[in-house]
C-alpha cells in the first residue's frame, strides 16, 4: 500500500514540471519550420515567368 | 531572382468578386475567412473604382516585424508565408498589416481566436509540397506546380496581375501608356518599399 501511494505521489508529482527554456524573441529571425522547394528559386522564376505569358498578359 | 507581388489595376476591376470565390474554393477556405476581397470605393456613385486586396507580401513586413513568436519567413521568391504550428493567434499581425490580410478562424464551443490565416500567394507553407498536411492548413501549393495564383489567373478582365513584379510594373506599364492618364498601382507604395 505504501509503495502504490509513493508511486503515485512520484506520478503527480512529476506534472509539477516546468520547462524552463525560454524563447527570445529576435525580429525577423523565423523560428518554425524549414520550407523546402523541388525546384531552385532560379529555375521556379523561369517557370513561373513562362507561366505569366502564358496566361496574364494582355490579349 | 523573381520578386513575387499582386497589382490591381483599379480601371479594370469590375466588381465580379471572381477571385474571392476562386481563392476560397481553390484552398477551402472556412466560413468566415475571407483571404481576399474586393473593396470598392465611392460605391454608387459615378466614378467609383473597386480594388481586389488581399496580402501583398510586403518587402518588408510589418506582421513579421511585430509577430511575437517568429512564425513569419520570407521565400526566396519574395512572398510571405508562416508556421501556422508556431502561430498563437495573438492578433499582433492584423494590427501591423495596412491591408487588413491577416484573418482568424474561430475556435472551440466558446469562438475563440485560432491560428492566423492568409493569402499565400498560392504558394502553401512550410510543409512538403502539397502534402494532405500543408493542403489542410495552408491550401494548395500552385507555385510548387509551376502555376501563379489562382485569383489572378482566372481575373476575367485581367484586373489582378500576379507575378515577378518586374513583369508585373512592365505590364501595367504598357497598359497606363496604352489608355493615358496617372498609373495607379494601388497599394504598392506601401507594400512595397525598396
Amino acid at each position: 500500500m505504501r509503495l502504490i501511494i509513493l508511486m503515485l505521489g512520484a506520478f503527480l508529482l512529476s506534472a509539477c514540471y516546468e520547462d524552463t527554456d525560454v524563447t527570445m524573441h529576435k525580429a525577423g529571425v523565423y523560428k518554425g519550420k524549414e520550407d523546402s522547394h523541388a525546384l531552385s528559386a532560379e529555375e521556379r522564376a523561369e517557370v513561373l515567368k513562362q507561366r505569366f505569358n502564358s496566361v496574364q498578359t494582355d490579349r | 531572382m523573381a520578386r513575387m507581388k499582386f497589382l490591381c489595376d483599379a480601371e479594370r476591376c469590375i466588381e465580379c468578386n471572381a477571385c474571392v470565390t476562386a481563392c476560397k474554393n481553390e484552398h477551402e477556405v472556412p466560413w468566415g475567412i475571407n483571404r481576399r476581397r474586393v473593396v470598392t470605393i465611392d460605391d454608387g456613385i459615378p466614378g467609383e473604382k473597386s480594388i481586389s486586396v488581399a496580402c501583398m507580401h510586403c518587402s518588408d513586413a510589418p506582421c513579421q516585424a511585430v509577430c511575437p513568436v517568429d512564425c513569419f519567413y520570407t521565400t526566396d521568391d519574395g512572398v510571405v508565408l508562416h508556421d501556422k504550428d508556431i502561430c498563437i493567434g495573438c492578433g499582433y499581425c492584423f494590427y501591423a498589416c495596412p491591408f487588413g490580410a491577416p484573418q482568424y478562424p474561430q475556435e472551440g464551443a466558446f469562438g475563440a481566436r485560432g491560428k492566423m490565416d492568409k493569402c499565400t500567394f498560392c504558394a502553401g507553407g512550410p510543409e512538403e509540397d502539397n502534402s494532405a498536411a500543408e493542403v489542410e492548413k495552408y491550401g494548395r501549393n500552385r507555385l510548387a506546380e509551376g502555376k501563379l495564383p489562382l485569383c489572378a489567373e482566372m481575373c476575367s478582365t485581367k484586373a489582378l496581375i500576379a507575378g515577378d513584379g518586374d513583369i508585373v510594373a512592365d505590364l501595367f506599364r504598357s497598359r497606363v501608356v496604352r489608355r493615358g492618364g496617372r498609373p495607379d498601382n494601388w497599394g504598392w507604395a506601401t507594400a512595397y518599399k525598396d
